[in-house]
């Protein structure tokens, strides 16, 4: 009994201790990162200073796509603004994030896709006539990811990606994939979809650059579940990571920060990389244009060709009050988004999170929308 | 199947707690003298625990009228032509029955797969620590089936999915080459076992722990002289069970099954976890574009994307369940207190099990007591050629 003991405390020491530890070795990576990235601030084009002297908690939730980057952004943001907490919340998901936010309960919602016109009508009702903001601040791509032993690279062209998703394509030893992967020996197996059974900005995404880019194959509408009976749906990215592992023959899509070491395909001829997201939003992003501030996204995935863009990228927003019910509140949600939408905040994102960064252009754009923000 | 002796064995309780076990005669005068003056503690104590009871109803009643109240927006509308309801999950479906039929039939489907493999597997565990294990051995298995059912559903679910999905793989490939003539093993066959055979066979460990041990507790009160009587006329001790243990514990088996299957319905995480869904129906068993999709597992994945009127359709996906669930104990009841019924009518006395029969009626609280003494050791009765040496003592005392 008095051996147990012992053994209790002792273990309740080395717990600690390791927490601890663990405590140090984040507090001094942040700083560090912190400190890279002050260093680099003086050459960026968008700097956001945050008002140390703040004091508060911002609630915020939604998109899990943004999860690592609000994790990176409020341990930097936090490190600078002491007396300031952060709580996001990624288990809510685009949708659950954008429902509490209309319910008043967050600061801003994390949302992989902009305010439908609906919900941008409900939240006059907490942010009177100018209604919700859509900023985009968390770049990153669509990967398509394969398990096909023998096989380490392959390419697949836009065509033959919408012929595979659309259960048209069965075999991978399909002419199409082919003719898209010369030289290279083709197994007869059977092609397994895999796909998200939960709705997804992911799914979103990738369904938007299928309808546009292959309209004549991809026939349903975008839309944030997957249309198609007859895949592997599995939950969350990570599900859809594990089951492409799990499986011979299989290829699915995931946020491209989610995938670990899966093998993701080349589009197009095109290996994602964070250089081609960025290109992609610069070549391709153009803003729905409101007379509010609002930067909502649309692509032109027509436009999305070349060596260097990588085809499939994925934006999500942060969603905030074009004014605040609570002056305080939106002082506080001003300073952290302004942080993340700073090139700091941006290069933090690419750093520890793996996503792309926004383009100055746009991250000057949003700084201006979010100094109207009252 | 307790309830009956537990509330009857508490009032003897209060009343003789002041007299000596056995004192029948003085018992009644003691009691009510009691009786007479109201201390604060009974009003409090009967206030309490009648709010309680109260407090549950409302609760159950609340939920109800929560669930009828929104689903009726999503049960009315037109799903064809509203635009909240005609994209994304609920696009395919022209209306809500539409819907949440294909669900129900999943709901059942999986449960019922579940139940064929988890009953039989836990009747056997509940035998085996009633009637087979040495004592100690009994008393560690039992703890480890309770424990099973501490592990948290999304443990279940990861397990399904690192472990299970690939155990079941080549099982999976081999049904399929040799059996797939038959539809349950038909469809193209599974690469990432995400099937609803991985997802039942999960669920079936779920359901282990309430089937267990409510079967256990039942054998253990199978009256001791019926057991003893079939040991006595030659019976092996299988024959024994089949002839004294099993009719007797019928109804408790059943109702410890639909237990179990009421938890089956409701399992959300493991399934949504595990299972590839479809909202379809059918029967298939090993591929993974064509799994029916259960009602909780449906709420789980697509209520943080929904719509106003998806959460209604939803929630009125959950009203069923809530009907099926509420059905499927309400049988188990019927069942239980059915045969129960009867029982009382014919013996005119109450069907506590054990030696209770032989004791002064007055005394529920000690022959409950001197029930579970009996009732323990039965656990470490190993040997099959007669009684043990306590089985001799406790004979003495009849």
């Amino acid at each position: 009994m008095k051996f147990k003991n012992v053994a209790a405390t002792g273990a309740v020491f080395l717990a600690a201790a390791l927490a601890l530890s663990a405590c140090s070795s984040s507090t001094s990576s942040t700083g560090s990162s912190t400190a890279a990235s002050t260093g680099t601030a003086a050459a960026a084009a968008v700097v956001s200073t945050p008002d140390s002297s703040l004091t508060g908690t911002i609630t915020a939730g939604g998109s899990s796509a943004q999860a690592n980057a609000e994790t990176a952004w409020t341990a930097a943001y936090t490190a600078q603004v002491k007396g300031v907490t952060v709580n996001y919340d990624k288990s809510q998901g685009s949708g659950g994030g954008v429902t509490n936010w209309l319910a008043g309960s967050y600061d801003f919602a994390g949302s992989d896709a902009p305010l439908k016109a609906d919900q941008q009508t409900s939240s006059q009702a907490i942010c009177g006539t100018g209604g919700g903001l859509n900023l985009p601040v968390y770049l990153d791509g669509v990967a398509i990811i394969y398990n096909l032993p023998g096989v380490s690279a392959l390419n697949l062209s836009t065509n033959t990606l919408a012929d595979i998703f659309a259960l048209k394509i069965t075999t991978w030893n399909d002419p199409a994939i082919a003719a898209d992967n010369p030289g290279v020996s083709l197994p007869a197996t059977a092609i397994t979809t895999v796909t998200r059974s939960d709705g997804s900005g992911t799914t979103q995404n990738f369904s938007n650059f299928l309808s546009a880019a292959a309209p004549s194959i991809w026939t349903f509408p975008p839309t944030n579940t997957w249309p198609i009976a007859g895949t592997s749906a599995q939950k969350g990215g990570s599900g859809v990571v594990q089951a492409v592992g799990a499986g011979a023959g299989t290829i699915g899509y995931a946020d491209h920060s989610a995938i670990g070491t899966a093998t993701a395909a080349t589009i197009n001829n095109v290996a994602f990389s964070q250089a081609g997201a960025t290109a992609a939003f610069t070549a391709g992003a153009t803003t729905v244009p409101t007379t509010t501030g609002d930067l909502s996204q649309k692509f032109d995935y027509s436009k999305l060709t070349g060596p260097s863009i990588y085809p499939i990228p994925l934006i999500s927003y942060q969603i905030v009050c074009s004014t605040f019910k609570d002056p305080a509140q939106a002082a506080l949600t001003k300073s952290y988004v302004g942080y993340v939408a700073s090139s700091v905040g941006q290069q933090i994102a690419q750093k520890n999170a793996g996503s792309a960064p926004i383009p100055d252009s746009m991250l000057t754009q949003i700084q201006a929308t979010l100094a109207t923000v009252k | 199947m307790q309830s009956a002796p537990t509330s009857s064995s508490g009032s003897a309780v209060k009343t003789s707690s002041t007299t000596p076990l056995g004192g029948g005669g003085s018992n009644d005068s003691t009691a009510t003298k009691r009786s007479t003056r109201v201390r604060p503690g009974d009003f409090i104590f009967r206030g309490l625990s009648t709010g309680s009871a109260v407090l549950i109803m409302v609760i159950l009643a609340g939920v109800a009228l929560f669930l009828i109240i929104s689903a009726i927006p999503a049960i009315t509308a037109d799903w064809s032509t509203n635009s909240q309801l005609n994209t994304g999950p609920t696009a395919a479906f022209p209306n809500f029955w539409a819907y949440v039929g294909p669900l129900i039939w999943g709901t059942l489907w999986s449960a019922a797969i579940a139940l064929l493999f988890g009953a039989p597997i836990g009747i056997g565990i509940a035998l085996f620590i009633s009637h087979y294990a040495p004592r100690r051995l009994a008393s560690i298995l039992g703890y480890l089936v309770d424990l099973l059912a501490a592990v948290p559903s999304i443990v279940f679910g990861l397990w399904g999915i690192i472990v299970i999905r690939p155990f079941l793989l080549p099982l999976s490939d081999w049904l399929s080459a040799n059996l797939g003539w038959i539809p349950l093993f038909g469809g193209p066959v599974t690469t990432t076992g995400s099937t609803i055979l991985a997802g039942a066979l999960v669920l079936a460990v779920m359901i282990l722990p309430i089937i267990t041990s409510i079967s256990r507790e039942i054998f253990l009160q199978t009256p001791r002289l019926n057991e003893e009587a079939a040991l006595a006329l030659g019976a092996t001790r299988w024959e024994m069970i089949r002839l004294a243990v099993f009719p007797y514990a019928k109804s408790g088996i059943v109702s410890a099954t639909l237990l179990g299957l009421g938890r089956a319905l409701g399992e959300t995480m493991a399934i949504a976890l595990i299972i590839s869904p479809a909202i379809l129906v059918s029967v298939r068993l090993i591929t993974e574009g064509q799994n029916s999709q259960t009602i909780a597992a449906n709420i789980a994945l697509n209520f943080p994307i929904a719509t106003t009127l998806q959460r209604d359709a939803l929630i009125g996906t959950g009203l069923m369940l809530f009907v099926i669930s509420l059905a499927v104990n309400s049988i188990a009841r019927l069942i239980v207190n059915g045969k129960r019924g009867k029982r009382k009518k014919g013996k005119d006395k109450p069907s506590t099990p054990g030696p209770l029969s032989t004791l002064p009626s007055g005394d529920f609280a000690s022959a409950t007591a001197i029930d579970v003494v009996a009732g323990t050791p039965r656990i470490g009765v190993s040997d099959i050629e007669g009684p043990t040496p306590e089985e001799d003592i406790e004979g003495a005392r009849y």
